[in-house]
């Protein structure tokens, strides 16, 4: 018998969907071992029973169940409950679902401050935050794990094809996928030479490199004074032996989440940093280092300070 | 402030100077509040910013570290990596929702019991004004 596949998208930009089409040729043997039941980005499929009941959300059963995106309202949060009642094994697919991913940068404000500054800002004329025919929404974004279990995690903005074909081989062949264990810096070729800045540069400038040598004779982005975010970030990305981005020759953004599902990436940079002697406070927007895996409550609002004077 | 609140106070205690006057403390029979938890750790540079918040997401309502003195560490700048860290999470617990007065970190010597106890007393006295921590009664899981 087949193996049947749901697929939902919640909060999330369809990259991992891209990202599963990507696989390219490999996907074609897949797709004879593979029955698409449910997939709204490329086929379309009501929720409702027409017969049934209008409210109920109802999905085909299915061994496998790949959800992208987090958890920002309670429509998603409904579609992601009845995901799990409907499939015996369940994909956190990208870094939204494992980890809040972009999205989840908004948990930085309440989330009424965000909706008012969204709504209503200085070039764009006054409205009121819609709430007609919109799911309301949550007081923040959640990663999957939070409301429901989740059975594997693949991390990754998006995941590289390469990986979602793999776990999807290993599961077509009953095999449980394995968790990566090892970070960018584990998997990356660049040179390491003790000798590091002690001054943090920007993003906007560049690494000192030769483009006709390969990325083995480049120095490590993080001694060149880059906020290079590989020691703390999970490793996988780019299938040719060396990380997406140190290929490209910039620095690793941390878009795979922390390397064990619980750690705080923010938190291990930082630690690291301190510990090699860098000022900590130069960085201004620290916060930034949360930009994937700001979910599970690591980003929240600042609370007003109640500092006895 | 609930009257009730029995405040949990959770020490890294560094093998040489920190537990020592600890346990020097103990043998003097010197009194200081039960609300402390201690744990050995090999030297106060290896607590990871990340098992302070560890112990705060958990329910702890407040954390101390105690290392040697300056130029006293077993493992030469141990102390010094464990300041630097200090500062860092001085800085970030307010980002996580905790006041920054939750966490203390102090030097001693393994000579210096009295102190312990004054340093702890002070610290049971910052945390019981401060109240309970807002994750005490919550599961939170293993989220930091």
């Amino acid at each position: 018998m087949n193996i049947r596949l749901a697929a939902e998208s919640l909060h999330s930009c369809s990259g991992c969907e891209i990202s599963l089409l990507n696989i390219g040729e490999a996907l074609i043997p897949l797709l004879n071992r593979l029955q698409l039941v449910h997939l709204p980005l490329l086929m379309d499929h009501k929720y409702s029973d027409p017969a049934g009941s209008e409210t109920e959300i109802s999905i085909p059963k299915a061994e496998i169940g790949l959800v992208s995106g987090g958890v920002a309202n309670t429509h998603q949060l409904q579609v992601l409950e009845a995901m799990r009642k409907s499939c015996t094994t369940l994909v956190a697919l990208g870094t939204c679902g494992t980890h809040g991913g972009i999205p989840a940068m908004i948990n930085e404000w309440p989330m009424a401050d965000a909706l008012q500054t969204v709504f209503s800002t200085v070039t764009t004329e006054p409205v009121d935050v819609p709430n007609q025919d919109t799911p309301p929404m949550l007081d923040r974004v959640y990663s999957l794990d939070e409301k429901t279990d989740v059975d594997i995690f693949l991390p990754g903005c998006p995941p590289d094809p390469t990986i979602i074909a793999r776990v999807l081989e290993d599961f077509l062949d009953g095999l449980t996928p394995e968790p990566v264990t090892k970070s960018v810096c584990d998997t990356c070729p660049t040179r390491r030479t003790g000798k590091s800045e002690r001054k943090l540069l920007r993003f906007t400038a560049n690494a000192r490199f030769d483009s006709n040598e390969s990325t083995a004779s480049m120095q490590c982005l993080l001694e060149q004074g880059f906020l290079c975010m590989g020691p703390v970030t999970a490793g996988g990305c780019g299938h040719q032996g060396e990380p997406a981005c140190i290929r490209a020759r910039v620095p690793c953004r941390g878009c795979y989440g922390p390397v064990r599902h619980q750690d705080n990436q923010m938190l291990g940079m930082l630690n690291g940093l301190v510990s090699q002697g860098i000022d900590f406070k130069t960085i201004i927007d620290r916060k930034s280092m949360l930009r994937f895996s700001g979910a599970h409550g690591r980003l929240r609002p600042l609370k007003e300070k109640k500092r006895a004077s | 402030m609930r009257p009730e609140h029995k405040p949990k106070i959770i020490a890294f205690c560094c093998n040489w100077c920190g537990y020592a006057a600890a346990d020097l403390a103990g043998i003097q029979r010197i009194q200081y509040p039960d609300s402390l938890r201690i744990i050995r750790v090999m030297c106060s540079g290896m607590v990871h910013p990340e098992m302070v918040l560890h112990a705060l997401n958990k329910g702890a309502d407040g954390v101390m570290i105690i290392g040697c003195q300056l130029g006293e560490c077993h493992y030469i700048d141990g102390n010094e990596k464990a300041m630097a860290r200090a500062e860092l999470i001085d800085e970030l617990l307010e980002d996580f929702g905790f006041e920054n007065d939750r966490f203390l970190i102090t030097r001693l010597s393994s000579s210096e019991s009295e102190q312990f106890a004054r340093t702890v007393g002070t610290m049971h006295k910052r945390v019981l004004e401060l109240g309970p921590n807002p994750n005490s009664n919550q599961d939170n899981g293993d989220t930091p």
